[in-house]
């Protein structure tokens, strides 16, 4: 299972933290965050790319597996059903998957677009477990979602206050 | 009103450095007031601005209310920023969330496969026990869906609701356990994901599916459902030792053929685990289990050799794993391990450091703790407390048995009393301390010696 996905600069300033572990305060998850960029930016990059973090949050068992590009670190915290070597292959893929999405992706596409970068992400891992390796599987459901999204802004809807329609309908949904 | 995207608010904090919390707090003020808009346009963005503030540190569960509205918004591109924001921020605590459950039911029958696509991944992120169980049977019939990308988020996300509506495994599993027959290759992987995760808690209960993965093993090409097969079979085995030696062969042929070191690895690895169990009633090994030592040893080797850190690092590993079931092999090549003493990189050193002192002995305890002597003078820190940890564990182990010559231990550790350990009691020193203590009163001998250099130890100390 991966406990976290964490996308996070050399200065310790995160661009991307998905918990599928759940960690239930924000001051909780900044302290992780910390603790992960803490032990990460330690090792040179000659290192091996595997940590045997101590997460109190998390307990026993938890290993970072990471790799840094330029400005940024990538880290998979996980347990050990994971694969040591896969995890590190899969990274590279996510990697590959946003620079197809963002066009030669640097730190400011994702300092700017995070949320796109969640989506991405949400079509490669859900609920901790890896639901698609394949990159061009993980783009063609990128990109139609993506035509999804900007269709909808066209999108007319019948014009009454929208209030009230939002709320009739959340409303609606409870009954 | 002019109100500020996402884009001007990242730009904003960029260009605040100096009062960031108080840029922040304001903005926070206006998205208050944004949230009150009738325009969804403004109550989206307010949202999608929310949920990077989140990222930062800031509590905004205050506005779950407004995600849920923005979440069950028509627009595709407002219903993904509020299932974002839920998706990080929702907890078992939150009030409103009983409010998504008809939506994400509602959702569930959409007739567009990503509608359907965010409601699972939504599930699976806000999971909740109530949610889950009232959102079994819908999210479980999911399981049949015409579209493999439904089916396959639709597999993962039952793991979520068992672990929150445990009931629902029991009353599930049969439609996961026939996803290994479906058409997709995809479904099959997540299907095989699923049910690994849900053995590694309860083994037993998946004893019998075991038949269905060495099928797996031998048919399917794809390396991660591979990985993950191989994962499972491993966890199987200490519930039924049986498994062991039928592992063996299967992984042999995949060890030998494949060109993928992640696979490579992982059967090496599972092999390792499961040689303990191979071992037959009267107690002597089946034939297979010799060549396969040798063809998982002399790949380990080509690890720890390899320049590459991560293989050097996973070969140690695998050793690790072996020394267990046959220490031999892994004596033979001691060399290599010591060579991995002076690594550069901390985490290999530990690992080589765990090994080393797996394999002492009587004869070879001395010059290995010369050698880690020689270490201890230019370490530091937490590497350098398991060094002493590790040397004093070694010669004192079951009563001090692998040590012959008692002077010399003697005057190892009056030598590691030298060392600097600085202002803090550290675990070494307090072991070292008790080492002194114990050796002094068991080892008649050397009590003299000791006794004296621990006085002049004190007295040079506090002069």
């Amino acid at each position: 299972m991966i406990k976290a996905v964490m996308i996070i600069n050399n200065h310790g300033k995160p661009r991307l933290v998905k918990f599928y572990k759940t960690v239930t305060n924000e001051d909780a998850q900044q302290s992780v965050i910390r603790k992960i960029f803490q032990q990460v930016a330690q090792r040179p990059d000659n290192f091996c790319n595997y940590l045997e973090g101590s997460i109190t949050e998390w307990g026993e068992g938890t290993k970072l597996i990471y790799r840094h590009y330029a400005t940024l670190y990538f880290v998979f915290a996980v347990d050990s059903q994971e694969s040591d070597l896969g995890i590190l292959d899969l990274i590279q893929v996510f990697v590959e998957a946003l620079d197809k999405c963002f066009e030669n992706v640097c730190e400011l596409d994702l300092i700017f677009h995070s949320d796109r970068v969640h989506y991405v992400l949400d079509e490669m891992i859900m609920g901790g477990m890896v639901l698609e390796t394949n990159i061009a599987a993980v783009l063609a459901s990128v990109n139609d979602q993506n035509k999804l999204d900007s269709g909808s802004l066209r999108m007319q809807l019948p014009t009454h206050s929208a209030t009230s329609h939002s709320m009739k309908s959340v409303v609606e949904g409870v009954f | 009103m002019f109100e500020k995207n996402l884009q001007d608010l990242v730009k904003g904090i960029r260009a605040h450095r100096r009062d960031t919390g108080d840029f922040i707090s304001q903005a926070i003020q206006e998205i208050k007031q944004e949230l009150k808009s009738v325009d969804p346009f403004v109550k989206a963005e307010a949202v999608r601005k929310l949920t990077y503030l989140q990222m930062l540190g800031y509590d905004i569960s205050w506005a779950a209310f407004s995600v849920i509205e923005v979440m069950t918004s028509p627009r595709f591109n407002h219903k993904r920023i509020g299932y974002l924001a839920a998706n990080q921020t929702f907890t078992e605590e939150t009030e409103v969330i009983l409010l998504a459950t008809n939506h994400l039911k509602k959702e569930f029958a959409s007739s567009d496969q990503y509608d359907i696509g965010l409601a699972i991944n939504c599930l699976a992120n806000i999971a909740t026990p109530d949610l889950s169980r009232d959102l079994l049977g819908d999210a479980s019939s999911l399981l049949s869906h015409a579209k493999p990308y439904v089916r396959k988020k639709a597999l993962l996300v039952m793991y979520k609701v068992f672990m929150k509506y445990p009931q629902g495994l029991r009353l599930c599993f049969d439609r996961i356990r026939e996803k290994l027959d479906d058409q997709d290759n995809g479904v099959v992987s997540c299907a095989v994901n699923i049910i690994c995760e849900l053995a590694d808690k309860n083994p037993r209960n998946y004893l019998s599916l075991a038949p269905r993965f060495f099928k797996l093993l031998t048919t399917t090409s794809n390396n991660w459902m591979l990985i993950k097969v191989v994962k499972l079979l491993g966890s199987l085995v200490p519930e039924e030792p049986r498994l062991a030696r039928k592992l063996l062969e299967p992984l042999a042929t995949i060890i030998q053929n494949t060109q993928a070191k992640s696979l490579l690895y992982e059967c090496v690895h599972t092999v390792t685990l499961a040689l303990p169990f191979t071992k037959k009633d009267d107690g002597t090994e089946s034939r297979a289990v010799p060549i396969v030592v040798k063809l998982c040893t002399d790949h380990l080797k080509q690890f720890i050799m390899d320049p590459d850190q991560n293989l050097k690092y996973l070969g140690l590993v695998g050793f690790v794993n072996l020394m267990a079931s046959h220490p031999k092999s892994v004596l033979e090549n001691r060399e290599i391990v010591l060579g991995c003493l002076t690594d550069n990189d901390v985490t290999i050193r530990c690992r080589a450091l765990e090994l080393l002192a797996g394999m002492v002995t009587k004869r070879t305890l001395e010059g290995l703790v010369s050698k880690l002597l020689w270490h201890v003078q230019t370490s530091e820190g937490s590497y350098r407390e398991d060094l002493l940890l590790k040397i004093m564990s070694m010669c004192s182990k079951d009563k001090y048995s692998f040590l012959t010559d008692f002077q010399w231990y003697s005057s190892v550790l009056v030598e590691l009393c030298h060392l600097d350990y600085g202002s803090k009691l550290s675990t070494a020193s307090i072991a070292l301390a008790n080492q002194l203590i114990d050796v002094t009163l068991r080892v008649e001998a050397v009590r003299p010696y000791l006794t004296n250099q621990m006085r002049l130890f004190l007295v040079d100390r506090f002069n």
